[in-house]
This record gives C-alpha cells, structure tokens and sequence, in this order.
C-alpha cells in the first residue's frame, strides 16, 4: 500500500540521533537554568518588545540579541520526534496506518486533557512552564503510544505461533 | 465481524507469513484479523478472496451488534 504523507524509512534512525540528545539538551536547559555563553548571538526577528527593561525598545523585522540555547533544543527536538514519529516502517500497511492514525487521536485527546488539567491548577509563572512542556508533549505521547501498539501487535505474533 | 481465514489458511497450508507476503501486507495485519482485532479494507478484502478463491462474504461475515 502506498501511504503519502510519511518521511523515508532512513529518516526514524537519524530522528532518534536527534531527538535523544536534544531531550537531555533540553531537561539541561530548563533543570538548571543554564545557558551556553557561546550561543550569545544577534538573530533576526518578527516582532520583539523587551519586557526586560524599561527602555521597552520595539524591534520590528530587525535584529537583537539574544542566547539561542532554547531554541537550539526545542528546534532539534521537534525535527527529532518529528521525523521519529512520521517516518514509514519498515513494512507499511493499512493496519500500521490505522494503528497511526489512532495513536495520533489519542495523543491529541490526551494533550489536551492534560492541558485542561494544567490550565485549571496552575497559574502565573508556573503555567510559563505548563506552556512550555505542552509544545511538545502531542509528539511524545504520540510517539510513546504508536511505539507501544507496534510492540503490542508483534508481542501478539509470538503467542500466535505458527499452526 | 467474523472471518473463516484462519480455516482457509489451514485449508491451503500456508502459515501467516507466508499469506502476508503474498498479499503483501505485515505478519501482523494477518494475525489481528485472525484474532478478530483488525477489520481490513474492502481492498484487502479482496485481494484474499483472490488468494483463497471464494468471494468475500464467504470468507467474512457479520455478526450480531455489526
């Protein structure tokens, strides 16, 4: 069967090389509360009004300075999962598409019950941190669930051995 | 839904993987039909009505509640 709309098989090894380091990168980042000196660099932006100081400079289309350790592990982290989420089996067909689509409804249904959840008991600079884990918690649950349907349905085959 | 593949797999003597392969789909896709987890697509319905040659409401049929 054909499935559109999935990356190469090759692209689930490299999503894993990713996605483990830039999740440590990542939980680094937000435990410690660290920032790498080097990444200290002018980037180009949208639209950013510092909140920092008073001077609230507006900067529209232009460039500021700023560290890139945040964004250096969300970024790899989303192409990470995203190409270990959306990357074909090995063998493809319309059981593991459905076994996919399932998972990525209840990733969605999950995501934003804990979202519910969070938005009903957590506020002010703790709901800054809701936010952020909730970027990407829809992959990781996706993930975690079409992996442990996978395992499941071939953990079915051995029971079912050969008549 | 019911399904006679398991019978009809015994009929012709072939095993799962070997019934995947020639409908080309995953070991798995066969044994969670088998187990009655799995409803296939009209598609695969037909490519094993093909294979076992007996049209496809002989091979599945509804049960109550379908």
């Amino acid at each position: 069967m054909k499935t559109k709309l999935l990356l190469p098989n090759q692209f689930k090894k490299v999503g894993w090389i990713i996605l483990i380091p830039s999740t440590l990168l990542g939980l680094y980042v937000i435990i410690s509360d660290n920032t790498f000196d080097f990444l200290n660099v002018r980037v180009f932006t949208i639209y950013n009004k510092s909140f920092l100081f008073d001077s609230s400079e507006t900067v529209r289309f232009g460039f500021i300075g700023h560290n890139l350790t945040n964004t250096v592990a969300g970024v790899l982290f989303i192409v990470g999962a995203m190409f270990v989420a959306f990357s074909r089996e090995k063998s493809e067909d319309e059981f593991i598409a459905k076994i996919r689509l399932e998972s990525l409804l209840w990733a969605t249904y999950i995501n934003y019950a804990i979202l519910l959840f969070c938005f009903l008991f957590f506020y002010e600079y703790e709901f800054l941190y809701v936010m952020i884990f909730n970027m990407f918690t829809i992959l990781i649950i996706f993930i975690i669930r079409f992996y442990y349907m996978l395992h499941r349905a071939k953990k079915s085959l051995s029971h079912e051995k050969q008549s | 839904m019911k399904n006679s593949l398991k019978v009809e797999r015994a009929i012709k003597n072939i095993t799962q993987e070997e019934l995947a392969r020639e409908i080309g789909v995953t070991r798995q896709a066969i044994n969670s039909i088998e187990l009655g987890k799995y409803v296939p697509s009209t598609v695969l319905a037909l490519k094993l009505s093909e294979f076992f040659g007996k049209p496809v409401n002989e091979l599945f049929s509804l049960e109550e509640g379908d």
